[in-house]
C-alpha cells in the first residue's frame, strides 16, 4: 500500500486525532495525541488492510518544550510502513504501555524509562536495563543532563 | 537405603550463568530458574557493556561519530558504518557514486562472510565440535588482511564516508578479493562435511529451541534467525538499498525453526554474500569513490530513520537534525537487542546444554545489545 493510501484509512479512523509529521524513510509519520495513542497503536495493528505486524524500532527524545515518542512500524504482510509520535510535557511525561499490541516493545520501554525517565503505565516489568544497579545520577539521555565524568565537547562552527 | 528414588527431596533452585561466561560471548548474565538440568525460567541481565553510545553521539560531530559507529557491533563494524552514512546521506540528500556503492557491498559482504565465521566457529566451539573453530578463524584471516590492505585496519575500520568511502581499493585488491572467494567457496563444504549431517551435531539441534514465526515477529526479531522460521525477508531484496538490485542472489530460509535451520540459513547465506562479491568484482565501474561534501557537515533539520540488512538482523539509525554540526539525538536499533528478548521464551523447558546451542543459534553480539 502506499503512504497515500495509508494516510487515508487512518485519517478517516481518526479524523482530528492526528496531525501530520514528518520522518524521512518512514513515511507516512503523524504525531497521535497522547490518551489515543494505544487506539491507534491496535487499530494499525489489527486492521486487515494496514497489519502493521513488526515494531521495528522505538525511541525517545528530549526537546526544550516536550518529550517526543517514536514508534517505527512495518508489516511483513503487506509490505509497507508508517511511524507514529506522541508528545509528552516536559513535567511528568507518562504514557501507556505499547507492549499490550507489540510484545517487541518490552526492553525498547524499559531502556527509555531508563535512560530518559518517561514512565509507562501498565508495563509488564519496568526494571532498569542498561545502567548501573547503583545508578543514582538522573536520567542521561536528557539535555539538561550532566554526570561528574561528563565533557561537554567544544562547539564547532 | 531402601527409600524409593520418587520419595528424595527436589526443589527447584537457581543459577547464575555470567557475566563470565565462555558462552554468553561477551558479557550477558543469565539467571536460570532450573529444575535439575532442566531450564524453567530466565531473566538475561544486560548491560555490562553500556558504553552510551547514543549520549556520545550528541556530543560529537556527525563525523566523529563514525569510528565510534565501528565500536557498536565490532564483528561486523562496516554494517554500522553502512547504516550511518546512508541515514547521513538521506537526510541530507547526499548522492553516492556508483563506484563507491560497489566497493561498499564487497566490503560489507565480506564482512557478512567474516562474521558469520565467527558465529559458525564459536557456536561450533559451543557445541564441543573445535576443529570448525579453527578453520573459520583461518578463512577470517584472510578477509581481515583483504580489509587491511584497504582501509588498514582489521576490526574497527571507519571506512565510509558520506557520499563514498575514505580510499579507492588497490589494484592487487580484485585480484586476491576473486582468489578468496574461489578458494572460500569449498570451504564452506569443509564445514558442512563436519557438521551439517554429523549425528552428534544433528541431535544437538534439530528440534531444538523452536522459534515460532508468530513469537519471532511479535518480538521484533529480524535477519537468519526470522529467516530460519521460514518467512523470505531480507532488506537487501525487498527493499533494495544500495546497488543490491544489480545483483543475482538467493535468500535462504529454514523450514523447521529450529537450532539447525538457522545454522543452514547463515551457512547458505556465506554461499550467497561470495557470489554477490564475485558478481560486484566483475561489475564495478570505473570513476570516483566520494562526493565532495563540506568539511562540516550540517544536514538540514529533520528526522530520518534508515534500516540496513546486518548479519545479526535489521540494523536502523534514528538521528534527528536541528541543522547543527552536531545530531540532536541518534537511536541506534540493532539486532541483537530484539533477538535476545527471545531467549528466556525459546529455551524455557530445555536442558541448560541445550540452552547453550539455543543461545549460540540467536548468534547475539553483547556490545550491540548495550551500546
Amino acid at each position: 500500500m502506499t503512504s497515500e493510501e495509508i494516510k487515508k484509512i487512518v485519517t478517516e479512523k481518526f479524523p482530528d486525532k492526528l496531525k501530520e509529521a514528518k520522518i524521512l524513510g518512514f513515511e507516512p509519520s503523524f504525531i497521535v495525541e497522547k490518551g489515543t495513542l494505544l487506539e491507534v497503536c491496535r487499530f494499525v495493528k489489527e486492521s486487515k488492510e494496514l497489519s502493521f505486524d513488526l515494531l521495528s524500532c522505538m525511541s525517545g527524545a528530549d526537546y526544550p518544550d516536550r518529550f517526543e515518542m517514536v514508534y517505527l512500524l512495518f508489516s511483513f504482510s503487506r509490505k509497507h510502513k508508517m511511524s507514529l509520535k506522541v508528545q509528552l510535557p516536559k513535567d511528568n511525561p507518562e504514557v501507556e504501555s505499547a507492549t499490550a499490541v507489540w510484545k517487541g516493545a518490552d526492553w525498547y520501554e524499559r531502556e527509555i524509562a531508563e535512560l530518559l525517565g518517561i514512565k509507562f503505565k501498565n508495563h509488564p516489568d519496568l526494571r532498569p536495563l542498561l545502567l548501573p544497579e547503583d545508578w543514582n545520577e538522573g536520567y542521561p539521555l536528557r539535555k539538561d543532563w550532566t554526570g561528574k565524568d561528563f565533557i561537554k565537547m567544544p562547539d564547532v562552527k | 537405603m531402601n527409600q524409593e528414588i520418587s520419595e528424595i527431596y527436589t526443589e527447584e533452585f537457581f543459577v547464575n550463568m555470567g557475566p563470565q561466561h565462555p558462552s554468553t560471548h561477551g558479557v550477558l548474565r543469565l539467571l536460570l530458574k532450573m529444575d535439575g538440568e532442566v531450564v524453567l525460567d530466565m531473566v538475561p541481565h544486560v548491560g555490562y557493556l553500556h558504553r552510551s553510545m547514543e549520549k556520545i553521539a550528541e556530543n560529537r560531530t556527525y563525523y566523529q561519530y563514525i569510528p565510534y559507529t565501528d565500536r557498536i557491533d565490532y564483528v561486523s563494524a562496516m554494517f554500522c558504518n553502512q547504516a550511518f552514512c546512508m541515514a547521513m546521506e538521506k537526510l541530507a540528500n547526499v548522492p553516492v557514486p556508483e563506484r563507491a556503492e560497489y566497493i561498499r557491498i564487497i566490503m560489507v559482504e565480506l564482512n557478512r562472510i567474516a562474521s558469520h565465521l565467527i558465529w559458525l566457529g564459536t557456536f561450533s566451539l559451543d557445541l564441543g565440535a573445535i576443529t570448525p573453530f579453527l578453520y573459520c578463524f583461518r578463512e577470517r584471516e584472510k578477509i581481515l588482511d583483504l580489509f587491511e590492505m584497504v582501509c588498514g585496519q582489521r576490526m574497527t575500520f571507519n571506512y565510509m564516508r558520506v557520499g563514498g568511502v575514505s580510499r579507492d581499493i588497490t589494484p592487487e585488491f580484485v585480484p586476491m578479493t576473486k582468489e578468496f572467494v574461489n578458494y572460500f567457496l569449498p570451504r564452506v563444504d569443509e564445514y558442512e562435511d563436519i557438521l551439517t549431517q554429523n549425528p552428534i551435531f544433528l541431535s544437538r539441534t534439530k528440534g531444538v529451541g523452536l522459534l515460532d514465526q508468530k513469537t519471532a515477529i511479535e518480538n521484533g526479531v529480524t535477519g537468519p534467525s526470522l529467516r530460519g522460521t521460514g518467512l523470505k525477508w531480507d532488506l537487501r531484496k525487498d527493499e533494495p538499498y544500495s546497488v543490491y538490485d544489480k545483483f543475482n542472489f538467493d535468500i535462504p530460509t529454514g523450514e523447521n525453526s529450529d537450532v539447525w535451520d538457522r545454522y543452514m540459513v547463515r551457512i547458505q547465506e556465506m554461499r550467497e554474500s561470495a557470489k554477490i562479491v564475485q558478481q560486484a568484482l566483475e561489475k564495478i565501474p570505473e570513476g570516483p569513490i566520494k562526493t565532495k561534501t563540506a568539511a562540516v557537515f550540517k544536514p538540514p533539520a529533520g528526522e530520518v530513520y534508515v534500516r540496513i540488512e546486518a548479519p545479526r538482523g535489521e540494523m536502523g539509525f534514528y538521528i534527528v537534525s536541528d541543522g547543527s554540526p552536531k545530531p540532536y539525538r541518534v537511536k541506534i536499533r540493532t539486532g541483537s537487542f530484539s533477538n535476545l528478548t527471545v531467549l528466556p521464551i525459546i529455551s524455557r523447558g530445555w536442558k541448560i546444554a541445550d540452552l547453550v546451542a539455543i543461545f549460540g543459534s540467536l548468534d547475539v553480539v553483547l556490545p550491540e545489545v548495550d551500546r
